[in-house]
Formats: C-alpha cells, structure tokens, sequence
C-alpha cells in the first residue's frame, strides 16, 4: 500500500536496494512503475539508491526509496544533501529490530530517535507513522506532498509487522488526499535557486535542464547558491531550513484520536503498537475503564497542539511503543510535564492489548 | 551558443599555479564549443575537493556540487530521469577527483553498467589536494605524500581497466598539457552512453613539492604501471540507457485488471476472532495455503491478516504462516494463543517447540498433525491426519487447513470455490483436490464438508 500511495502521489521514479523488510515496496514499485511510465531501478547499494531519487527529483521528478534501518544508516549523507539543496523524496523507512543488521525479520519501533536525529545541525525530517495497510496508502500520498510543498526530504517511518503483513483493506475507504506538486518557477520571472523573502517561505523549483539555470550546493549558501562563508544571508539560508518545517507544523500534524472527556488517563501511540493500543482502549472501556486515546499519525513534527488538547483533565499519560527505552515518550517530555507518565514498552515482539490492559489497570491499583 | 559563453572569459580560475585542473577546465570549455551544445542541456555535476570548485565558473551551465565521490551518482540519477523526458537530451558531466573516484568506485561502476548518458573527468593528481596532500587510491608506488613519508607502498588501481570490465563503452586516458585534450572531452560528451576520461595532471601544491613530478616523469610513472594511454579499446558498441530501457519498457506484460472477488452472500459472522497458525516447510506451499484460506475468507466478507515467518534463509528449514479473520476491521495480529494450529511437517513442529507455541496455547486450541509426527506437547485438542500422505507433502499443509475448517465448521465448505477460482490454471486442480483430500479425511461433520 506504501507502493499504492506512492503512485496515487504522482511518483515517477524509484530507486532500491534489497532489505528485509522493505523489499516488498522495492518489488511492486519495480513491477508497477514501469507499467505506468515511470521508472524503477535496481541500484548497487543505499547510498546510490538515495542519490539516483535526489538525482531524479533535480531533473524535476517526485521519487522515493525505500528501506530499513542498515540501508537508513548509509543514506544519512545524502538525507542531508537533500535537505541542504531542498530536493523533495521521500524515504519509506521499515524499522525491524537493531542495532546493526538486528533482526531482519523482527519488527521493531527502535529507529525514531535514529530517523529524526539523522541531521548535523538539528534540522527536523517530518515523519510519518503509518499502523495499518489503509493508513500506509493515505501518510504516503501526505508524505510525498509535504515533501513537495516544503522541497524536503520526508520519511514514512512503519515497521515489518505493518510492512510485511498481508490484510484485507476496505477500497471503498480509501481516499486520496489532494495531490500537491512543487512550485514551479514561471518563465518570466528571474530564477533564485534559493530564494525567500521571509525565512518560511519555501523557494520556487526549477529543474535541471529546463530553461531557468539551477545551481545546487550541498555547502552553505546565500540564495543564489553561491559558496560562502559565515555571511549573514547564509546563516538566514540555514535558519530558513528549519523555519519552513517549523511554521507549517501545526498544518502538518495529523492524529486519530479517541478522546473520552470523563477520562484522567491519556493513552498515546503510534505506528504498529497503536493497533494493539486501539484494541486494549475498546476492552478497558468495555470493563468500565475510562480512558482516552490518541494516535499521531505525524510523528515530526511532533503534533503539540493535538497533543495539548487530549491533555486536558489527564492526570496519567502512558505511552506504548515497541522499543526499551521510550524513544517518542522522551521526545514528548516536555509536552506531559506535571503528569504521570508512563512507558509501556517492549521489544523483541508486539506488546499485546493484554499488556497494555494490565499496565493502565495496574495504575488504579 | 557564441564561443566564451562556457568557461567566463574573465573567470579567475582558483587554482594553485601550474595546477591541471585549470588546463581541464579549458579544454572543457573548448570542447563544449565545438560541440556547440545550448549551455542549458548541460549539467555540471562537481564533487568534493579542489575539483569541486568549477561550479562558479560555467555561470551559464547547470551545476550541482555534491557530496565526496558522490557526484556521479546524483549525475546517474539526472540522466536516468532525464530518459523519460521528451526529447530528453540532458548532458551531465562530472567532475571528479582520484580520491573521490575510489569513495565513489561503484557510482562509477554502476553508471558504466548501465551506460547512462554521463561523462566523467576523472582529475588524477595522486594526491588529497584540498586536505593537505593525503594519498590516494590511485597514487603511483613510491610517491611521497602526507601519509605515505617513505613513499607510497599500495599499487594504485587501474581505474580503466575495472570500468572495461563493467562494461564502459568510452575511455581514455590523457595529459591535463595534452593539446588534443578537448577533442577527446568532445568526443566522450557527444557518445550517447557512460564515458570516462582519466585526465593525469601535476598536484603542485604536493605533487611537486614532495617528489621529483615532472610532465615528463608523469608519462613514465604512468609507462611504468602498465596503465595504457589514449583511447582504450571500446567495449562493443552499445545502446545507451535510454534506448535500452525503452525496449524493456515495451516487453513489460500490460497491466491486468485485478480479478474480481466473488463474495458469498450474505457475508459470514464470526463470533470472535479467530486465530490459525499453518505450520510447515519452506517450499511446502505453507504461505500459499494460507493465502488461499485469506482469499476464502475474503470471499465470505470476512476481514483477514496474513503474516509469514522464516529462518533467515528462504528455501529450507520452517515456514510458518499466522492467520487472522474476522468480521469487524483486525487491529491486534499478534498469535500467543491461536484458535488452531496445522502442522504439516517437522521442521514446522520443532519451530513450534521453539517459539513457545506449545507452552503458551489453551486447552481449547485444535490441533492439526500430520500423522507421521511426533505428538505435539500441549494441553489442546489434537486431531493427528495423514495430511503428506493423503494430499503429498506440497499440499499437506492446504489439506490440513481444508481438513481443520471442515471439522470445525466455523465456515462453510464452499467458501474455498471463490478462492480457487482467482488461482492460475495450473495451480487450480492441485490445489482443489488438495481441499477435497482434507475436507475427506476431516471425516463427515454436520455436512458441511461439501
């Protein structure tokens, strides 16, 4: 369904490298992309997988790849060269278990820290965490326009239990988000290939080979890609990369939630963990247990006004995800200071309702 | 385009004095207006290190600096895009360093393989020169560097002879002084496919200062390694990528439209969820059993969840496929207590053991076994049938789910028609008589064997 999105998105080019358990993206977009004028390529490696998408979306292309955690290691560098040259692509990245090649066939939700931390510099990669076949179609099509629309790199962050399993979706519910494109330069205009008059404003594109010249740098640069050292509109062209995320965070931000007003405990999670989570929620309430429920659906970033809302009148937060040390639960600190908070984690295999039931009704003890 | 408008005729070129990258920078130019390519069909694509510096000095040419040894992959990637485009006709062309042609050795590789339509400068002057005059992979024996005080002691890589060997249809090694430099850079430009250029220069901020370089000693040092010089012998002639891929597009198989599920009607309910682990061998159908049985029950408007488990290697030791169906959307998949478990042979018994299975399941959960195996330790119902026997070991583990869901009769018999019938031809009767052979051993129950 990643694959699926992707097409709905518009993509047209594809560029992979075998990885358990992201082959299965790599293979239909290989079978599929082709048959519908696109192009999909076997690369020898992650990092040439990664530079052929950012080559492919210079020439004016929406592209992706697709990977794990050992491929994600290798395609850090050019993470950043398409962050620095403002290139859209967009990476579906499935976790399974780390560190290293880990466990190939082990799902896993270790990798948020590692995704959202790839940056020199701090700069924020939105996130996408798709739990289930339908949400992998719609987060891909959001991934792919955001991308687009703010020139970034994006990331569709699932894991092998939702990459790899096969289950019925309903086609009737899926609906495809309107499709966004990036902004072209318009002929008559003089081309800035990195031009902004205010720092969140995201600059208009124009491809290699088209008419406008491009300059494309990787090094720090003033607005018309000129290499340059420390110069003020250079340290604005840096700030500019992450106020263009920053400002467009809250339009970003998408949740499910299941909120009961009544409730003083706040359940959260997120990506494969978020489908026991939902279970656990509908058999506590069926035991009489009031709880809320939220989902982000963006993981970066981080959803805060959602989040801040489905606070309110909670007293306790658990946070379920499948990892041992509570990656998002940390990156949400500072939201849930005041509160209880709660880790319900595990790795090694999916937390089940059950778990998650004893862990909130071990708190009313 | 009027001669001048590559290089900028008031370019200060950064480079050291006597540097070669100056003397490839203005052949380069020359060789674009022989060629008199429009200046935006042209993409420079420079690397890390004093190669990289060009950018500034085509102000009318496309250019992309990119990452160390990079470079000819982003290039691979225009061109590979540019290949859909109409008329397409992109030129990129690389400019490289030795020290980023090893880091990005199988950009290089890969781009010959493919023959995209990329041209390379590969700018060999042995050294690291932006980093203080490290040694590089293609140093020659027993040059002085920073790293190498007693002289170089690793035999540099003849970089040619591995592109022939990938493929490359266009190479050809030179002089930065030689004057027919810009022929050869024009001629590698207008070949329609991957094209290298070993281009062998002074580093005089290193080179020179460490070692006895001269022009002259640079012909011998390259006489002496055995590296041949000039236009190496093209491999056969062959098609760019472009083309080739065209051709490849045209043999794909056109798009089928998905087969339409036949849904019983009304759609079957389940009480609760129901939970079945097929256990097998790899190559024993064991995934395609249980994809059939998804199918079934799909058909019957139920919702289905389908996982698959495998020893690292893919075509021996166990298969083991998980199950879930029911009538409302499934959330949880995880299989700590299946309802059923099909075992079809030993090696999906002992994962069984070793997983937990055994331990963790209820009384209450139905077994399945293939009557030649070892009774399975657990507390749940056991139902032992000659599943290998009866239906072959390819087909053991479908006739043990048709056998299971005839005994149970959760679902009716004819559930399993729709799914057949989306099956290919050769596959359909196998597996038919396969649900037949189980429904029949599973023995009469309230008719629903059908």
């Amino acid at each position: 369904m990643v694959a699926e999105g992707a097409l709905a998105a518009g993509c047209r080019f594809f560029a992979g490298y075998p990885i358990t358990p992201a082959s299965e993206i790599y293979e239909v977009m290989m079978r599929e992309l082709p048959a519908r004028g696109g192009l999909a390529l076997s690369a020898p490696d992650e990092i040439s997988s990664l530079c052929y998408c950012v080559g492919a979306s210079l020439r004016g292309l929406k592209a992706m790849t697709a990977t794990s955690g050992p491929g994600w290691a290798l395609m850090v560098e050019t993470v950043q060269y398409a962050l620095m040259t403002e290139m859209p692509v967009v990476i579906a990245m499935v976790q399974r278990l780390g560190p290293s090649t880990g466990g190939a066939t082990q799902g896993a939700q270790g990798d948020i820290w590692l995704t959202e931390y790839s940056v020199s510099g701090g700069y924020s990669l939105p996130v996408f965490s798709p739990s289930n076949a339908a949400e992998c179609f719609d987060l891909t099509v959001h991934a792919f326009n955001w991308s687009e629309r703010l020139r970034t790199p994006v990331v569709l962050l699932s894991d092998k239990e939702v990459g790899m399993t096969t289950e019925v979706v309903d086609e009737a519910g899926l609906v495809t988000p309107e499709i966004v494109d990036r902004i072209s330069y318009a002929d008559n205009q003089p081309f800035v290939p990195y031009g902004f008059e205010r720092t969140e404003q995201v600059p208009v594109f124009a491809p290699v080979g088209g008419e406008a010249k491009v300059t494309a740098t990787g090094s720090a640069h003033d607005q018309q890609g000129r290499l340059l050292k420390n110069s003020p509109e250079v340290l604005e062209v840096l700030a500019h990369l992450q106020q263009k995320i920053d400002a467009h965070a809250q339009e970003m931000a998408l949740v499910r939630t299941d909120l009961d007003p009544g409730a003083t405990s706040l359940l959260i999670s997120y990506g494969i963990t978020a489908r026991a989570a939902r279970q656990a929620v509908c058999m506590l309430r069926g035991q009489g247990v009031r709880i809320s429920f939220l989902q982000p659906l963006t993981l970066f970033p981080v959803p805060e006004h959602a989040i801040k809302l489905a606070l309110e009148g909670v007293q306790t937060v658990l946070v379920a995800e499948e990892n041992l040390n509570g990656q998002y639960r940390a990156v949400l600190a500072p939201l849930l200071e005041g509160r209880q908070v709660v880790g319900i984690n595990k790795v090694g295999g999916l937390i089940s309702p059950g778990e998650i039931i004893n862990r909130v009704r071990g708190m009313e003890a | 385009m009027a001669e001048g408008t590559y290089l900028a005729p008031d370019a200060k070129l950064p480079y050291c004095r006597g540097c070669g990258h100056a003397s490839v920078v203005r052949h380069l130019s020359c060789a674009l207006e022989r060629l008199q390519l429009p200046t935006r069909s042209i993409v420079l694509t420079t690397d890390i290190g004093c190669v990289g510096l060009a950018d500034s000095l085509f102000p009318y040419l496309h250019t992309v600096h990119t990452t160390h040894g990079r470079s000819t992959a982003f290039a691979t990637g225009i061109a590979l895009a540019d290949s859909l485009s109409q008329p397409g006709g992109l030129k990129p062309i690389v400019l490289i360093g030795d020290g980023g042609a090893m880091i990005g050795l199988l950009h290089l590789v890969h781009a010959a393989q493919l023959n995209v339509d990329v041209t390379v400068l590969l700018h060999n002057n042995f050294f690291f020169g932006m980093t203080g005059g490290q040694h590089s992979a293609l140093t020659p024996l027993g040059l002085v560097t920073a790293t190498t005080p007693t002289g170089n002691w690793i035999p540099p890589l003849d970089i040619l002879s591995m592109l022939r060997a990938a493929h490359a249809g266009f190479l050809a090694r030179q002089f930065a002084t030689d004057e027919d430099l810009d022929a050869t850079i024009a001629e590698a430009i207008a070949y329609p496919g991957f094209a290298l250029i070993e281009v062998l220069e002074l580093c005089t901020a290193y080179g020179t200062r460490w070692n006895q370089l001269t022009g002259k000693a640079l012909k011998e040092i390259a006489t002496s390694q055995g590296h041949k010089l000039g236009r190496l012998e093209a491999a056969p002639e062959r098609p760019g990528f472009r083309e080739v891929y065209r051709r490849q597009i045209e043999s794909f198989p056109k798009k089928q439209a998905a087969t339409e599920v036949q849904h019983s009607a009304p759609a079957w309910h389940l009480p609760h969820e129901l939970r079945l682990v097929v256990a097998g061998s790899a190559g024993e159908r064991v995934q395609s059993a249980a994809s059939l049985f998804c199918q079934a029950a799909l058909a019957a408007g139920l919702y289905a969840t389908q996982k698959s488990d495998n020893p690292v290697t893919q075509g021996t030791g166990f298969s083991l496929a998980e199950v879930c169906l029911s009538s409302q959307p499934i959330e949880y998949t995880g299989m700590e207590q299946p309802d059923a478990v099909i075992i079809a042979s030993l090696d999906g018994w002992h994962e069984l053991q070793a997983n937990g299975t055994f331990v963790r399941c209820r009384p209450e959960t139905l077994w399945v076994v293939d009557a030649e195996l070892p009774d399975p330790p657990t507390a749940g119902r056991v139902r032992r049938l000659p599943l290998r026997k009866a239906a072959t070991p390819k087909q053991a583990a479908l006739a043990g789910v048709a056998a299971w869901l005839a005994g149970e009769s959760i679902l009716p018999g004819t559930i399993w028609q729709a799914a057949l019938l989306r099956l290919p031809q050769e596959r359909r009767e196998a597996a038919g008589e396969a649900v037949r052979i189980g429904q029949q051993l599973a023995g009469p129950s309230d008719g629903e064997s059908g």
